[in-house]
């Protein structure tokens, strides 16, 4: 297959939605189910799983003594190809992404349970018309498609430019992926483009070919750093971002767009182990910590029970958070992709991921709006 | 075994014992990611070997004398080393060898645990039990260790209450052993984590006052045995007192708060480490100073916003008779009502004490009933807006500066209620446009939808305040004259405008209104359509066309609610007095509207 913007898939998915948005604006969440590594299945045979895909949007979980049953917008089995999840997931927000809408893409999962096979492909390939390629690369195809179209369609009056960043947040440090040389960089809120990352490299990409090329090469150093300080890649958040700006002239009226698509592949999900930060916190364990540090959470969870308005938490959100405030319960599309190995030995794992995909369905847009309604009747 | 053995054998075994705890409590932070257990691997042989020494010598003992001073002397040992040794098990993912451990200690000092020489390591291994069974998810096991380590901690101080044995004091030579003072410490801040502990089971078992009970005790604790570091405690300090001010808690919120400023500006005094404090760390204090500014904003908000509650009459009027009582009341009760909680809450020890209450005096505890009282906490909080934006200024934090100006726009929005003089009310409005308005142009709904709802809701319910108010000046006029015509009708016009802002952007990218409205916009959603249909019902036009085009606007809006609310019943509890008002309206407007047209071509 070719790379750039002619390839199998795409002819056979050419029509635009019409209605891309009328879903509501709740976080969709999609599981995948990644095959046990080879060898493994065939020793354990089918008592070695430990959950079952029922249909394509639930699935059992063989837990004791009573196997539950999850409900997700998606389920995608063992043999789900790359291609199904991109059409499932992403196609449609990369689509509200060319209407104004910004959109995100959450891989979330234990280590192991394939979020990179699904958000990039297989490790050992360097070009992108390999077909185990993941959403990526396929996002990047998509989205560089639908441009040329839209600008065959309107001709010279509209243009567009097409900006990237990838960043990673280890141990709420936030470190330039496409420039490595650089450290602590900051996160700052602006009127008119919301939350970004003070300094960080944008990089101009004017097709997908170079955006697979920008990627490829932060991915490299995201992996490097792991090695030369220490650090372990599952334990950090990797955040690829697009920008799209599209300018149309009709006669004297300029219209600007601008959206962001993020990309996200989150640190592995299990357990975090004993890390010795400063010594301040000693240790995290489990739900009581040996610091006494931790005792401003108890106390922001009390206010947070309170439901009186006025009453202000001292206690920022994580950097990631802050960063994808949009996506949580903001104005965006966005997307979870909870990946889970299904081995028994990672039954555990399993459980508190599908317990964490649940949770996310219930993150939607919530707009709180300061209404006083006293006195304003008569 | 010779006697001249035993010294030395001794000495080894505590050297054991030392290099052991070194080993598990400082190099272990060094151990590289890999290997992150190494050090505490290297401490457990260790411990294993002390443990083999000492059993053995045990086993001997058993066999001849009976259980005397010294085989009390070895459990108490071999009790230290089992803890050490439960404690390294669950620090190294262990849970079921930890817990063993664990158990054999409180075993082994079960009759002696009220000595001097047991309580303090009785306590720390309840305190790991809890720990364990709480990482086990069994919070309810946790609170049973944990609480009867609090009891424990109790009956000591009641019946002996000396400085007892710190547990490493087993393994020391005479002359190495605490002062009194030093065991007095080690030992409190063990009860204070038990308390701590206690703190966090409380608030996972959904016992949120006795959580609350137990971080302000902690807090307090750490005060009086110093272990805190200022902006950290200060920044609790005023997280709890917002905890205060939801169950309306003036008094303790206020302590929490006056606390917070001194404690935090022991911060500044202090020196910092080296001179290479960076320009991140000043940023960061500013912040965490912003910060606690927020939280005494929160809190003047609150207390005028309860003074308000507690005022109003049933049209949200100032009830002046309700005022008289109120004040009446006042003498009486507060006084001694607080006297008697304030003891059970207060902070720090004589100096700081007195900091702390110098720092209250600035500012009332108590409902405020007139405008004078009333604009004395305004200032106060209004002061702390300015604090606070210092900081979070509008370029860079946007969210942060735009809920500061909310606040400031509220401060004023409650004074207003407190002021009788019409005219002077609506420039307080007045200033809340002038502060709301200018952000609300610049913002970007893209990013910030939520923001940009809230403030077009806000600006939309002040123009309609204004309106109202300068209505009500009109109306005690002789005639209304044309300037006050052309201002209500111009603020009217401003307050529908914002409204059609907000459910313009619930609308869909084909620009649809919904068919149903998500329950967190459903009553902002019906409250902005209801004060439309008012709205047009009060543009003041001496064309009767437009008079019946008017009264046709808002009949369709007051419809709209009526529709909606028979197609989705379950909306109905949600505005129940909209839409009672809706129907009658919905019943009324046509006949008018008869009435109007016949008057207008009374031939036809």
């Amino acid at each position: 297959m070719a790379p750039g913007t002619k390839g199998d898939s795409r002819d056979a998915t050419l029509p635009l939605s019409n209605t891309p948005s009328t879903e509501g604006d709740a976080i969709k969440v999609y599981v995948r189910v990644r095959p046990p590594s080879e060898g493994a299945a065939l020793a354990d045979g089918d008592q070695g799983l430990c959950l079952s895909v029922l249909s394509s949007n639930t699935l059992r979980l063989h837990s004791k003594p009573e196997p539950k049953i999850f409900t997700f917008d998606h389920v995608a089995n063992m043999d789900t190809t790359q291609e199904a999840v991109f059409s499932s997931v992403a196609k449609n927000i990369v689509e509200s992404c060319m209407n104004g809408y910004n959109g995100t893409i959450f891989a979330y999962g234990q280590t192991g349970s394939g979020k990179t096979f699904t958000m990039m492909g297989p490790s050992d390939f360097d070009n992108f018309t390999n077909n185990l390629r993941g959403v990526i690369p396929r996002s990047f195809e998509y989205l560089f498609f639908l441009i040329e179209r839209e600008k065959e369609k309107a001709g010279t009056g509209k243009s567009f430019l097409c900006k990237c960043s990838f960043i990673e947040i280890y141990n709420e440090q936030i470190f330039d992926l496409l420039d490595s040389a650089s450290a602590g960089l900051f996160l700052r809120e602006h009127i008119k483009k919301g939350v970004f990352v003070v300094g960080a490299v944008e990089q101009v990409l004017t097709s997908a070919a170079e955006a697979y090329q920008v990627l490829t090469m932060g991915w490299r150093n995201r992996r490097v750093a792991s090695t030369s300080m220490n650090r372990e890649s599952s334990r950090s958040h990797a955040v690829f971002t697009i920008t799209v700006d599209s300018m149309e002239k009709n006669s004297e009226v300029v219209n600007i767009r601008s959206s962001q698509l993020n990309l996200v592949d989150l640190a592995g999900s299990e357990r975090q182990k004993d890390t010795h930060t400063e010594g301040v916190r000693l240790k995290e364990a489990g739900n009581i910590n040996r610091s006494l540090s931790c005792l401003g959470q108890v106390i922001t969870a009390l206010v947070d029970v309170g439901n009186g308005k006025q009453r202000h938490i001292c206690y920022r959100d994580s950097k990631l958070t802050f960063l994808l405030r949009d996506s949580l319960g903001g104005n965006a599309k966005t997307c979870i992709i909870a990946n889970v190995h299904p081995g028994s030995r990672c039954f555990g794992e399993t459980l508190s991921t599908l317990n964490f995909a649940q949770r996310a369905k219930l993150i939607k847009n919530k707009a709180v709006i300061n209404e006083d309604t006293q006195g304003n009747v008569s | 075994r010779g006697k001249m053995a035993a010294p030395t054998g001794w000495a080894s075994l505590c050297e054991k014992f030392r290099s052991s705890l070194s080993l598990s409590n400082v190099e272990s932070k060094k151990d590289p990611e890999n290997e992150p257990y190494r050090s505490k691997y290297g401490a457990r042989e260790l411990l294993e070997e002390i443990r083999q020494l000492l059993g053995s010598e045990e086993a001997a003992e058993a066999e001849g004398a009976p259980a005397g001073e010294a085989a009390a002397l070895r459990a108490v040992r071999l009790a230290v080393v089992e803890y050490e040794l439960g404690v390294n098990h669950t620090e190294t993912e262990e849970l079921s060898a930890g817990e063993e451990h664990l158990l054999k200690c409180t075993r082994l000092l079960e009759r002696h645990r009220l000595s001097r020489g047991c309580v303090s390591l009785y306590i720390q291994a309840q305190n790991n039990l809890g720990i364990l069974w709480s990482e086990r998810g069994e919070i309810k096991t946790a609170q049973t260790y944990l609480e009867s380590a609090e009891a424990l901690y109790n009956q000591y101080m009641k019946e002996n209450g000396n400085p007892p044995l710190d547990p490493n004091e087993h393994f020391m030579a005479e002359e190495e052993k605490l002062t009194d003072q030093e065991r007095s410490k080690r030992f409190e801040k063990a009860y204070t984590h038990t308390l701590y502990y206690l703190a966090q089971v409380y608030q996972h078992l959904e016992m949120i006052e006795k959580a609350a009970q137990y971080c302000h005790t902690t807090l307090k604790r750490q005060l009086e045995y110093s272990g805190y570091y200022p902006v950290e405690w200060a920044l609790n300090a005023a997280t709890l007192s917002q905890y205060y001010l939801t169950k309306q808690c003036f008094m303790e919120s206020r302590h929490c708060l006056a606390a917070a400023n001194v404690i935090f500006s022991q911060a500044g005094q202090v020196p910092s480490s080296e001179d290479n404090e960076t320009e991140q760390d000043q940023k960061d204090l500013q912040q965490r100073k912003a910060e606690i500014a927020r939280c005494w904003i929160k809190y003047c908000l609150t207390l005028l916003q309860s003074a308000r509650k507690s005022l109003e009459d049933n049209i949200g009027e100032l009830d002046p008779d309700r005022q008289t009582e109120l004040k009446a009341q006042r003498k009486k009760e507060e006084d001694e009502k607080e006297k008697g909680r304030k003891k059970a809450v207060l902070f720090g020890t004589s100096d700081l004490c007195d900091s702390i209450l110098a720092t209250e005096e600035k500012v009332s505890c108590i409902c405020p009933l007139d405008f004078q009282e009333a604009r004395e906490v305004f200032l106060v909080g209004q002061n702390y807006v300015h604090e606070a934006k210092e900081f979070f200024q509008f370029d860079g934090y946007v969210t942060d500066h735009i809920e500061i100006v909310q606040d400031h726009s509220a401060l004023f929005k409650v004074l207003a209620f407190f002021e009788e003089d019409y005219e002077r009310r609506c420039k307080m409005h007045k200033r809340r446009i002038d502060m709301l308005e200018p952000m609300y142009v610049d913002l970007n709904p893209q990013y910030y939808l939520l923001i940009s709802r809230q403030l077009q809701f806000e600006l939309a319910d002040t123009y309609y305040e204004m309106m109202d108010l300068k209505v009500a000046i009109g109306n005690r006029l002789e005639e209304l004259d044309s300037h006050t015509i052309k201002k209500i009708n111009s603020l009217a016009q401003l307050a529908v405008k914002y409204y059609e802002l907000f459910l313009d952007s619930l609308r869909n990218p084909d620009k649809i209104f919904p068919e149903k409205l998500e329950e967190d916009v459903l009553r902002p959603a019906m409250v902005a359509k209801f004060h439309i249909a008012r709205l047009y019902g009060k543009l003041i036009t001496s064309d009767g066309k437009k008079q019946l085009e008017n009264m046709q606007t808002s009949l369709e809006y007051y419809t709209f609610l009526v529709d909606y609310c028979e197609k989705h019943p379950e909306a109905v509890q949600a505005i129940e007095t909209e839409l009672e008002l809706s129907t009658e309206m919905v019943g009324l407007l046509p006949t008018r509207m008869e009435r109007l047209k016949a008057k207008l071509s009374p031939f036809s």
